[in-house]
Formats: C-alpha cells, sequence, structure tokens
C-alpha cells in the first residue's frame, strides 16, 4: 500500500499524526511527511485510519 | 450483552470514525450505516474556500471509502426511533439494532421566510450552487461573521467580488477574543472587505431569491448574491418523541451515552463542559474524537474512558493561518510567545504563557500536537446536571 500526500493541501492540522504516527509526520513547517514510500502492512489500517481523518482530504490510499 | 448489530446514522466524519472505531476495537458484528446525503462520507472543510473557488471537485472532498464490510445506504434519512423495539425508521422501512450510534449532524440555521431561497453553505450540494451563483455575481453580501461568513467572504475578495459581511457584533470577536478579532479583520478590509454590524440582526429582503437585508433601523444593503452563514441547528427531529433527552441537540453522558445501547457524537451531540452549561461543539476535531469514544463506550460501557477533548480549531482565510487550542472566546490581552501582533507568524496564550487556558498560533508553524501539551489539560467532562 502507499499513501499520497498532496502538500499543498495539507493545512498542518496534524490529525493523522496522532492517529498513526508510524505512518504520518509533520515537518519544521507543519506540513505533512510520510514515514514510508511504501506502507508495511502490518500499518495499513492505522495509515488507512490517519488518511480518513483529514479535514482538507490530503491523504489518498492507494492500493 | 454482546452486541451483533450496530446502526449508525449518520454520513459525516462522526459517523466514519465511529464506524472505523468500532472495527479497530474489533467488533466484528454487522455495521449499517443510514445516510441522507448523495455522496459517500465527505469533508465539509474545503466547502467554504476549494470548492466555492471551483479548484475543487467532489471526489477531491471524498474521504477515504469504508471497508467493504459495511453496509452503507445513501440518500436513506432516519425518520424516527423506537428505543424499545429497537429500530430506526427509514422510508425503505425499519432497520433493527442492538447498538446504535446517532452522528445526524446539524444543518444551517436560516433567517428567511418559507417563501424565500436562503443560500447557505453546509452540503456538497449546497457548495456546489454557490460556487455557480458566484460566477455570475458582481456582488456578494454574507450575512454573519463567523469562521464561515469570514470564510465564504474571503474566497468571495480571492475571486475578485465586492464584499460585504454583516453581523450583530464584530465579526469573529466572540470566536478569535477582539485581539486577534480585530487583526483578522484589518487584514479581511485591506483585501476590500467592508463590514456592517447592525445590531439586533437583519432581516432578509427580496423573494424567491434575496436580494439583499434590512437592519432594525430601516437600512437597507444590497447584493447580486446573499449568503446566509448564521449558526447551526442540530438535526434532532427524527427523534422527538422517542424518549432521547433532546436539550439543544442529543444530551450524552461523560462517555457519549444515550442509554446503553445509544450513543452520539458530533455536531448533534450535547454535553456537560463541567460548570453545568450543556454545550454543542460542532467542529471537525470534536467529531473526530468523540466519535472514537463513543464508540468504545457502547462496546465496553462503563469501562470506555470519558471524553476528553482536545478542544483544537482552526480557521483559514485572507491568507491567515489561525490555530487554537481551548475554549473560543478567549478574554482579554493575550502574552505574546513568539512573533509579533503587528503582522507575521504570532504565538498567543491566554491569560499568561506559564499556566495557558488558550493558545493560539496565527501564520506560526508551531504544530497542533505541541499546542495541545501548552494548554493546561481539560477537565474530564461531567455527568449532564
Amino acid at each position: 500500500m502507499q499513501v499520497h500526500a498532496d502538500r499543498d493541501r495539507c493545512e498542518g492540522h496534524g490529525l493523522c499524526a496522532d492517529v498513526a504516527p508510524e505512518v504520518y509526520e509533520l515537518d519544521d513547517d507543519a506540513v505533512v511527511v510520510l514515514r514510508h514510500d511504501q506502507v508495511p502492512a502490518e500499518l495499513e489500517r492505522k495509515a488507512e485510519a490517519g488518511a480518513r481523518v483529514c479535514p482538507v482530504a490530503a491523504l489518498r490510499v492507494l492500493p | 450483552m454482546t452486541l451483533r448489530d450496530v446502526v449508525v446514522v449518520g454520513g459525516s466524519i462522526a459517523a466514519l470514525t465511529a464506524v472505523e472505531t468500532l472495527r479497530m476495537e474489533d467488533f466484528d458484528g454487522r455495521i449499517t450505516v443510514l445516510s441522507d446525503e448523495e455522496l459517500p462520507p465527505y469533508t465539509r472543510v474545503p466547502l467554504s474556500k476549494g470548492v466555492l473557488a471551483g479548484r475543487q471537485a467532489a471526489e477531491d472532498v471524498v474521504l477515504a471509502p469504508l471497508a467493504d464490510e459495511v453496509d452503507l445506504h445513501l440518500r436513506t434519512p432516519a425518520t424516527g426511533l423506537d428505543l424499545d423495539a429497537r429500530t430506526v425508521t427509514t422510508p425503505a422501512g425499519p432497520v433493527h439494532y442492538d447498538g446504535l450510534v446517532i452522528a445526524t449532524g446539524a444543518r444551517a440555521r436560516r433567517i428567511g421566510t418559507p417563501e424565500q431561497s436562503e443560500r447557505v453553505l453546509r452540503s456538497w450540494a449546497d457548495g456546489r450552487a454557490l460556487r455557480d451563483d458566484l460566477g455570475t455575481a458582481r456582488s456578494v453580501l454574507v450575512v454573519g461573521g463567523g469562521f464561515l461568513g469570514m470564510e465564504i467572504a474571503s474566497t468571495a475578495v480571492e475571486l475578485g467580488k465586492d464584499v460585504t459581511v454583516v453581523d450583530v457584533a464584530a465579526p469573529l470577536d466572540r470566536l478569535l477574543g477582539t485581539v486577534v478579532a480585530a487583526h483578522v479583520r484589518s487584514v479581511a478590509e485591506r483585501a476590500g472587505v467592508r463590514f456592517v454590524v447592525a445590531h439586533g440582526g437583519v432581516r432578509l429582503v427580496g423573494a424567491p431569491v434575496p436580494t439583499g437585508v434590512e437592519t432594525p433601523d430601516g437600512h437597507r444593503l444590497a447584493a447580486d448574491l446573499v449568503v446566509s452563514a448564521v449558526g447551526d441547528v442540530p438535526n434532532v427531529e427524527w427523534l422527538v418523541g422517542s424518549g432521547v433527552p433532546l436539550g439543544g441537540g442529543v444530551v450524552v453522558d461523560e462517555r457519549c451515552r444515550v442509554s446503553p445501547h445509544v450513543v452520539a457524537a458530533g455536531d448533534v451531540a450535547v454535553m456537560s463542559t463541567g460548570d453545568g452549561a450543556l454545550t454543542r461543539t460542532p467542529t471537525w476535531t470534536n467529531a473526530v474524537e468523540q466519535a472514537r469514544f463513543a464508540a468504545r463506550a457502547l462496546l465496553h460501557g462503563d469501562d470506555a474512558p470519558a471524553y476528553r477533548p482536545s478542544r483544537y480549531s482552526w480557521t483559514e482565510q485572507f491568507g491567515l493561518d489561525v490555530k487554537m487550542v481551548g475554549p473560543m472566546d478567549p478574554q482579554g490581552e493575550p502574552a505574546v510567545l513568539d512573533g509579533g501582533l503587528g503582522g507575521g507568524p504570532v504565538l498567543l496564550a491566554w491569560p499568561d504563557g506559564d499556566s495557558p487556558l488558550q493558545v493560539m498560533a496565527v501564520d506560526h508553524s508551531t504544530p497542533p500536537a505541541r499546542l495541545k501539551r501548552m494548554v493546561r489539560g481539560p477537565r474530564p467532562a461531567a455527568a449532564p446536571a
């Protein structure tokens, strides 16, 4: 599984990182950064959960 | 009792988060979601910004889809509830539950008459219609200067419209405190927005499409497009007479419960804030957080943790990015922790920086997680009096 993060759309609310800190973090400008190019299988559910709470729909889970 | 059938009524982020939490907590029974929306769960946050500006389409606001093992019914409003029989009434027939999540949210409050087709912004359909209206309008009058009204004004200015905001008090004062509100208004005014304060409120004039407003002293304001952004009303009509306690929303306990088998979360839920007052908190963050606690309470009862909100909220308008933690309406002068109030990034705290009740970052890159840690832990919610 891969996640696509639209960094232009990200507003830095950090809800993704609250839910799934193993998958998402915010950089020094409070913009989302992905910790993995390929999400490990055991983190797939958390990656999906983190994507789902993004208020600006900046995160897309790709199969 | 072991739950086998959970019904979630609602189709937005609180409903989606409740479903997600149930599955994360290893609930393996059936989940049925009843939504009156035409779209699968989407975020309303971009409606006043990217959608209104024409930059974002439906596929840009729809949230990551629910898993296959959830039964999602769109265009299916709940019309009634029988607590004894444990059924939700819908136009397609009754739906049985042994656990119920009420997440029917709220709708736009309206101030017009039934003859007026008042423009509001709450749903995807509203956003699409308003985007089209905005395309042909030269002047826009926004009634209501809260976050939504000001965000609509910001987008309209960005599109080159002549924009006026009218409200009963100085816009944003009661949300951001007078200091930051004045700063945001001055930025808005430099962008071309006119503010009119009409004590006592306004009346919409023109029918069927409103063409302006009239103030209590008879002054009239006119515009090609009039938009009302005057708050929201919880969707509880389907629960009237059901026995579910209603008081400005669905009244829940400190674990988001109405009863052992019924929980509520999001814009529809009303909870005691600890000082006896019952409060509804219609924000994205509250919907997400409350839905998690509500789902756990449905599964684990008294063993589930009591709700502890982070009280994080934000607004983006006129190029300003405002993030805050703590109750709305900070009082008095803030302590300046970084930057300066004259412009540029600034980090503020009320009443002081040592033990703040509220912190606010304006164009400041402090991550929300750190803002949350800066604020005194909120008191746990108390049971309704």
